[in-house]
C-alpha cells in the first residue's frame, strides 16, 4: 500500500473501532488510536510476514500487543485481512464472543495473551530467544504503551534482550505521552525515553507515529538489519488521534461516545 | 520399600533426572533467576545452549518462559520458593496458568527450608497461592525417588507443573517401581488415624506414627506428593479405614493441604471422620533458629503432635 492508501485505511479502521466501542459500550478508544497508524503500516506496509490462512505458519513473524487493552484496533485490522469473518467484530465483547476487552491467543492471528502491562516484552524476548535457538528467519515485534514503560518488568526483559543479543526483536512504544488517569510527565516523567531504552543495550528511534511514511521508514528495514542489538522504536503519537475533542484528553483514555460526541466523531472518520 | 536410589539430596536428585531428560530433548530449556545448585553445574557446563541464568529478575524470567513455551520450548525456570510464586504471580497467573502452558516453576525451599534466613526466604504461603490458580500441578516430592519422577512427571506433563522442592538427602520412602500417579501413596497401613503429611513431613509423620504405635495407637501416614489435582476418588478411598484425620504440612495453615482435605471433607459431606491439621501458625516468622526450633514453636514437633494424637484420640468426637 502506498502511505495515501495506508492512510485511509487507517481512518476507516479508526471508524470501525468508533463503531464497535459505542455500541458495545466497552473499550479503550484512546489508545486505540493512538496506535492505529502503527498497526496499520505494520499489517498493511509489508512490514511483517504473515498469512491469514495460516495462523500458525512456522515462519511467521510474531507481533505482541503488550498494550492488550487497545486489542480493538488489532481485532478490526486481523478480521479484515482474513485472520477470521469480518462479521465476528459485531459480537465484541457480548456474551460468549471470542473477542474481549484484552486479546487472548485463541483469536486467530494473537500471538498470546495481554492485558496486563509490562507482560509483553518479556514474552517476545522468548519468542525472539527460541527462534535465535533454532535459526529461524522470523522476526517478533512487540507494541508497548509508554504509560506501560512505568512497569519495572518492562526494563528486566529490555536487559534481557539485549544481553542475549536478540537483533530479531523489535519494540515499538506508543508514546502518547498519556497513561490510564494522567499524562506520563506529570505523575512518574518518562523523559528522557529514548536515551533510557539506549542505556539499556537497545538500537532507538524515534518517528512522528501518525507519518505513514516515517514509521514504514522505520519498521520496512527492521528485518534486515545488521546491527546486533534489538531495536526500540519511539512513536511519538496523541491519544485519541483523529477525533478532535479526544487528542491528548485523559478521559478519553476509556471514555465511551455517545450523542452528540459521537456524531462528531462519525463526522470527523467518514472517509471522503 | 525397596529403594532404588541412592539416599540423595531431593534436589540433586530432580536436577539429575532433569539433565538426562534434557541430554535427549534438546527443545528442553532451563532458567534460573540466579540460583545453582551442585547438579546444575553438568546441566550448564554440558548443555550450555539449553541453560540460561536470567539473573534476579523472576517476572520477565516468567513472561521469557512463556515466549519460549509458546515457540515450541519444554521450559523449567527455577528460583527460591517464595520468589518464583509470589514475587511473580501476576505472570504466573496471566502468561502460565492462563494460557495453560507446559511450564514447569521448580522452587526451592519448600517451606522453612531456608530456616534462619527468616519470612523473605520461608514458602509458606505459595502452595495457598498456587493452589488458586487453575491448570497447574503441585508436587512435593519428599525422597530422591519421588523428586526424580517428579521431573519426568512435569516434563510429561501438556500444562504447567509447581515442584515444591526441599533440600537435603531424606530416607528414601519408594521402590524404583512407583509411578507416582495417584497422588498419594498409603506408606504406613492403620486403623484409627491417618496422617496425611506432604513433603519432608512425611519423615516426620513416621516418626510419629511409630511413636504412636508403641502407644498402642494403629495410626497410618499417607504422603500427599502431588497437592493438585488432588485425586479425591483416591483419597476418599484411603480414609474409609480410618476414623480421624490429621494432616501434617510444613506450610501455613491458610491455604495448604490441610485446608485442601478440610474442602474434600465438606464437599462430599464427610461429617464423621473429624480432623485436625498441623501447620505453622498463621503468623509471620516466629524467630530465628533451625527447622526442629521453629517446628516446636508452631507445635509441630513429634513429642506435641504425639501428645495432641493420643489425647484426641482418648476423646470422643472432635
Amino acid at each position: 500500500m502506498t502511505n495515501e492508501e495506508m492512510s485511509r485505511k487507517a481512518r476507516w479502521i479508526r471508524r470501525q473501532i468508533l463503531e464497535m466501542i459505542a455500541a458495545s459500550r466497552r473499550g479503550h478508544i484512546g489508545g486505540a488510536f493512538s496506535c492505529t497508524d502503527i498497526l496499520t503500516v505494520l499489517y498493511y506496509g509489508e512490514c511483517m510476514r504473515f498469512d491469514p490462512r495460516r495462523p500458525q505458519w512456522p515462519e511467521r513473524d510474531r507481533f505482541l500487543l503488550s498494550k492488550g487493552h487497545s486489542c480493538v484496533a488489532l481485532y478490526v485490522i486481523l478480521a479484515d485481512l482474513g485472520f477470521f469473518p469480518f462479521s465476528e467484530l459485531q459480537s465484541y465483547c457480548v456474551e460468549g464472543s471470542m473477542l474481549g476487552g484484552h486479546p487472548d491467543r485463541h483469536i486467530p492471528g494473537v500471538e498470546a495473551d495481554t492485558g496486563s502491562l509490562g507482560h509483553g516484552l518479556g514474552i517476545a524476548a522468548g519468542m525472539a530467544l527460541a527462534g535465535s535457538m533454532d535459526n529461524k528467519e522470523y522476526t517478533t515485534f512487540a507494541l508497548l504503551g509508554d504509560g506501560e514503560c512505568h512497569e519495572g518488568s518492562v526494563w528486566e526483559a529490555a536487559m534481557f534482550a539485549a544481553h542475549h543479543r536478540l537483533k530479531n526483536l523489535v519494540a515499538i512504544v506508543d508514546r502518547n505521552r498519556q497513561c490510564a488517569t494522567d499524562y506520563t510527565e506529570d505523575c512518574n516523567a518518562l523523559d528522557p525515553l529514548p536515551n533510557k531504552w539506549k542505556s539499556f543495550g537497545w538500537d532507538t528511534m524515534e518517528v512522528d507515529g501518525h507519518s505513514m511514511g516515517a514509521i514504514a521508514a522505520a519498521l520496512r528495514p527492521a528485518r534486515n538489519r545488521s546491527s546486533d542489538r534489538p531495536l526500540v522504536i519511539i512513536a511519538n503519537t496523541i491519544k485519541g488521534k483523529g477525533v478532535s475533542f479526544m487528542e491528548a484528553n485523559v478521559s478519553w483514555h476509556h471514555g465511551i461516545p455517545s450523542g452528540r460526541e459521537l456524531e462528531i466523531a462519525r463526522q470527523e472518520l467518514t472517509l471522503e | 520399600m525397596v529403594s532404588s536410589l541412592a539416599n540423595i539430596d531431593i534436589r540433586d536428585a530432580f536436577f539429575d533426572s532433569l539433565y538426562d531428560i534434557a541430554k535427549e530433548d534438546r527443545n528442553v530449556v532451563f532458567l534460573t533467576a540466579d540460583m545453582g545448585a551442585r547438579s546444575l553445574d553438568k546441566f550448564k557446563a554440558d548443555l550450555p545452549g539449553q541453560y540460561s541464568n536470567v539473573g534476579i529478575a523472576e517476572q520477565n524470567m516468567v513472561s521469557v518462559a512463556a515466549g519460549l513455551s509458546l515457540s515450541g520450548k519444554r521450559v523449567f525456570i527455577y528460583a527460591i520458593a517464595p520468589f518464583v510464586t509470589q514475587r511473580c504471580y501476576e505472570q504466573v497467573k496471566v502468561d502460565i496458568s492462563g494460557m495453560n502452558l507446559p511450564v514447569t516453576i521448580v522452587g526451592i525451599g519448600a517451606g522453612i527450608s531456608y530456616t534462619s534466613d527468616g519470612l523473605s526466604h520461608h514458602a509458606t504461603q505459595d502452595v495457598a497461592v498456587m493452589r488458586a490458580l487453575p491448570n497447574i500441578a503441585i508436587y512435593t516430592p519428599a525422597d530422591c525417588q519421588s523428586a526424580s519422577m517428579t521431573a519426568f512427571l512435569s516434563y510429561k506433563s501438556d500444562g504447567p507443573t509447581y515442584v515444591r522442592l526441599d533440600k537435603g538427602a531424606y530416607p528414601v520412602l519408594y521402590g524404583k517401581q512407583e509411578r507416582f500417579t495417584l497422588g498419594i501413596a498409603e506408606l504406613k497401613k492403620g486403623k484409627d488415624v491417618l496422617i496425611i503429611s506432604t513433603g519432608i513431613m512425611t519423615h516426620q509423620a513416621l516418626t510419629i506414627c511409630d511413636e504412636l504405635t508403641k502407644r498402642g495407637m494403629s495410626p497410618g501416614v499417607a504422603d500427599l506428593y502431588r497437592i493438585k489435582p488432588l485425586n479425591c476418588q483416591a483419597v476418599l478411598d484411603l480414609l474409609g479405614s480410618y476414623s480421624r484425620i490429621v494432616t501434617m504440612e510444613e506450610h501455613s495453615i491458610v491455604g495448604g493441604i490441610g485446608s485442601a482435605i478440610s474442602e474434600l471433607l465438606t464437599d462430599h459431606g464427610i461429617c464423621d471422620k473429624p480432623l485436625k491439621r498441623v501447620a505453622l501458625d498463621d503468623a509471620n516468622c516466629k524467630g530465628y533458629g533451625d527447622r526442629a526450633w521453629v517446628h516446636l514453636q508452631h507445635g509441630m514437633d513429634v513429642n506435641t503432635v504425639t501428645q495432641m494424637i493420643l489425647q484426641w484420640s482418648a476423646t470422643k468426637g472432635n
